[in-house]
């Protein structure tokens, strides 16, 4: 028997952000010991990024008393190019105004209307003013009112643990392994049930609005431990990303009436949105912005204007002060004077883990949630101000589930998270012991490289192909990735060739199923199959290993109240 | 320019500085600046970071013996000798390195807080002092259906203190922390300020007692380092000093700290 050290907890929570916290409250409320296992501490998480909003029918709006929970699922089904699945979407629309006022009640500062109720603003793709807001940091003000929460609950944090794999006994999830980044020490966790809430897989792009730590660590678990992932190809480009840096421009500076223009001066999305203009969904915004540049009508053929000038400098510093902050400490520029250079970027990935409603997979006591998961409530395009949705409601239903699993569940005896300690160890000692090979960096920057030029805003069969080729050949490489740190405290090299191999297997899986995805729906733009074809893929992607290869099959779509249309806006 | 950065391994103990020549481009942040040398050059360097953008405080560190985040810190802006803060000096902004700042940057790690490997600190003290704020909201009415109301002026006048991000660049600029550990510092007092103020808590000084002593309200020496050095403008030194005003007024100070008077 190994001495790593050794933990056990009823559920464990992989990742602290939003989903990831909300779910420890849950389950710690349903009596379990809960713990949360996160590669940053909890209040680094990218969660913190978010800006504009989340949706919830509240109908607090003057304008937007008709507002139903029917409507914004209605809206979200559409968004997604019918690809959602109807019956989990209706759960979120249902739930959103009961978890927003709940975090409100649990101290969220929101943004308030004069009577005092909760703010809300327009966002794209929506019917009504739908998107409550606390200013332009909703993400952090809600982050933080739950790690505030926490602080009266009983429960175990780890903090900068990297997990490096999950620990399966006949079948069943029983916990998972993970290095203490601080000294490199492995440590072993057995638990009854174990959520997967790590984010999304932003950083296999070359321009990405994402935190650097997004780096599918989850799917990629996932994946190697043998689940499915679903609709992979599906990445949501954001129109307006700040071009140098691709930090995040909120789409709510668009939903308090910031305009788009080329280098023409003209409000350009007259020409793919007559009606909803700057608040057509972000596909098309994204794709309409993409095409200016590709045609001539850009800055430096690299980005367009977004104008907030004529709202005046009051309005900005009231609900846009961090993005006017961002544009002077990032670009440069003030916003209250100059309109700001923005460009399409990846923000945000549709696919994940296949989970259900409540969270469960198909490995009995393994659960997903949040970015890092599909449900499937975004289908091929998400909404803005449906992420952070997501989040806490299916962070909230899954801590649940578990929960009650978990209260059904004996604790695993261990031995087999002994027996995957030393394995894990001899990876990590190989890896550490190489004298030689290919670097982290160039590896991740050719795939991040080829990632955005093959499959990024427009995408066709050709370059998709050659895309596929190159990431496969990095993938072979990375297997001999090789560091000079062989120290084992704060070993951050280590930590991102970790990543990158899984990274790698998640970069094969998004370009295989969006080759094989031969139309075109939501965020999947092919330029040589520019319909979309509900006769041979209203269906999902589900991506498995077997045998060490990924293969794809294709799984119904759960249709329901909302026939399938055509998309206009 | 030349970056000139502290490192300190445990396994051994020992600590130097170490120099590395790099190419300024416009738009590199030092963020930038040392994810190109740990690309590049040297990957043992450690440091911390996430989302690159200003909003999840982790790459807090000493610049130029100046607390800051390294994400938002430009290094042409450095090197021109723009964007200067002036701060009251404390024992680890004197000069322990000789450095030119016109052609270098001097990248230490955040002070006060024990250094686990080069620019990356021990944040667990930091983060002792804001849960001994209990920093849960308390609300004097139950929940109901709906949210509580609040005026957006009470909401505005929360927000100077929910900007906070908890990246520390306060704790690591308070003279007051550098001379006494047991000080709850900037960050705890200006959360545990925002609770007091929020119309949802009860309108009395509950709150205000959980830091009613030497280490808490009474220790600010009022040097407005935190104030000048927060990339989110949180201004703790207002908070605590309106704290201190309510308690004077309830007639509430400690005998203590009246005695020092």
């Amino acid at each position: 028997m190994n001495n790593y050290p050794r933990h056990s907890h009823d559920v464990i929570v992989i990742g602290g952000g939003l989903t990831g916290l909300r779910a420890a409250i849950e389950a710690a409320r349903g009596g379990c010991s809960v713990a949360v296992v996160s590669k940053v501490h909890p209040l680094r998480s990218h969660s913190v990024a978010a800006q504009g909003g989340i949706n919830a029918s509240l109908g607090n709006s003057p304008d937007g008393r008709d507002d139903s929970w029917e409507l914004h699922a209605f809206d979200t089904v559409k968004g997604s190019d019918y690809l959602a699945d109807q019956d989990s979407v209706e759960i979120m629309a249902r739930e959103a105004p009961g978890i927003v006022i709940e975090m409100e009640q649990m101290g969220t500062a929101f943004s308030r209307f004069d009577d005092g109720r909760i703010a809300q603003r327009p966002f794209g793709g929506a019917g009504f003013p739908r998107t409550c807001y606390a200013a332009d940091r909703t993400g952090r003000s809600l982050l933080h009112t739950l790690y505030e929460q926490l602080t009266a609950v009983d429960i175990t944090y780890y903090d900068e643990y990297f997990v490096t794999s999950l620990v399966l006994e006949g079948g069943r999830c029983a916990g998972c392994t993970a290095m203490n980044i601080a000294d490199g020490t492995l440590h072993g966790f057995a638990a009854k049930a174990v959520l997967l809430a790590t984010g999304g897989y932003g950083r296999l792009f070359a321009r990405s609005t994402n935190a650097l730590i997004n780096t599918g660590d989850g799917a990629a678990l996932a994946f190697r431990a043998g689940l499915p992932l679903e609709d992979m190809e599906f990445i949501q480009f954001h129109p307006t990303t700040l071009f140098g840096t691709n930090i995040l421009i909120t789409e709510g500076a668009r939903g308090e009436g910031g305009y788009l223009y080329n280098n023409k001066h003209e409000r350009f999305m007259k020409d793919y949105a007559t009606k909803a203009m700057e608040l057509a969904p972000r596909d098309i915004v994204a794709r309409a912005i993409q095409t200016e540049v590709n045609e001539g009508r850009g800055f430096e053929n690299e980005y367009v204007h977004l104008d907030l000038t004529h709202l005046g400098g009051d309005r900005i510093t009231e609900r846009l002060p961090g993005i006017r902050q961002i544009a002077i400490d990032f670009a440069g520029v003030d916003p209250v004077e100059k309109p700001i250079p923005v460009q399409p970027g990846q923000h945000y990935s549709m696919g994940g883990v296949a989970c259900g409603n409540d969270g469960a997979t198909a490995i009995p006591g393994l659960y997903a949630g949040g970015e890092c998961a599909c449900v499937s409530v975004h289908g091929s395009n998400r909404l803005g101000g449906n992420s952070l949705l997501e989040t806490v409601v299916f962070g909230k239903l899954s801590g649940a589930a578990m929960a009650a699993a978990s209260a059904a569940t004996e604790m695993p005896s261990g031995d087999v998270v002994g027996a995957k300690l030393g394995e894990e160890a001899s990876r990590i000692d190989e890896l550490l012991g190489r004298s030689e090979g290919e670097h982290v960096a160039g590896l991740r920057a050719a795939l991040r490289k080829t990632m955005f030029d093959g499959f990024g805003v427009y995408r066709s069969g050709e370059k998709m192909e050659k895309g596929l080729a190159e990431v496969r050949d990095l993938n072979r490489r990375c297997e001999k990735v090789y560091i000079d740190s062989k120290g084992r405290v704060f070993n951050q090299a280590l930590v991102y060739a970790l990543e990158l191999q899984g990274l790698m297997q998640i970069g094969e899986v998004v370009a295989m199923g969006a080759l094989a995805r031969k139309e075109s729906r939501g965020a999947h733009a092919r330029e040589d199959y520019p319909e979309r074809d509900d006769e041979n893929f209203l269906l999902h992607t589900m991506a498995s290993l077997r045998d060490g290869k990924a293969e794809l099959e294709y799984a119904p779509v759960r249709l329901g109240q909302f026939p399938v249309k055509e998309r206009v806006y | 320019m030349k970056l000139r950065i502290f490192r300190f391994d445990p396994t051994d103990g020992k600590s130097r500085y170490d120099t590395f020549d790099v190419e300024p481009r416009p738009g590199m942040s030092v963020l930038s600046a040392l994810f190109h040398l740990q690309d590049e050059i040297d990957d043992s360097l450690s440091l911390r970071y996430s989302c690159r953008g200003a909003v999840c405080g982790n790459c807090a560190m000493l610049i130029n013996k100046v607390p800051r985040l390294a994400c938002r810190t430009q290094v042409e802006a450095l090197l021109a000798g723009a964007d200067r803060v002036e701060l009251k000096p404390y024992a680890a902004l004197e000069a322990t390195v000789d450095w030119d700042p016109g052609t270098e940057i001097l990248i230490e790690p955040l002070p006060h807080l024990p250094v686990i490997k080069d620019l990356v600190v021990d944040m667990t003290g930091f983060f002792e002092y804001y849960r001994a704020v209990e920093p849960v909201l308390k609300p004097s009415e139950k929940p109901g259906e709906r949210e509580y109301l609040m005026e957006p002026a009470a909401v505005r006048k929360l927000e100077p203190y929910t900007n906070c991000i908890l990246c520390a660049t306060c704790f690591g600029a308070c003279p007051v922390n550098a001379k006494n550990p047991d000080y709850m510092g900037p960050a705890a007092l200006a959360k545990l300020y925002r609770f007091h103020i929020d119309t949802r808590e009860a309108d009395d000084d509950s709150r205000l007692m959980l830091a009613n002593r030497r280490e808490g309200w009474w220790g600010c020496e009022f040097h407005t380092n935190c104030r000048k050095v927060c990339p989110k403008q949180v201004p703790p030194n207002l908070g605590i000093g309106a704290a201190r005003r309510e308690i004077t007024e309830a007639g509430k100070v400690p005998p203590e700290i009246e005695d020092d008077r």
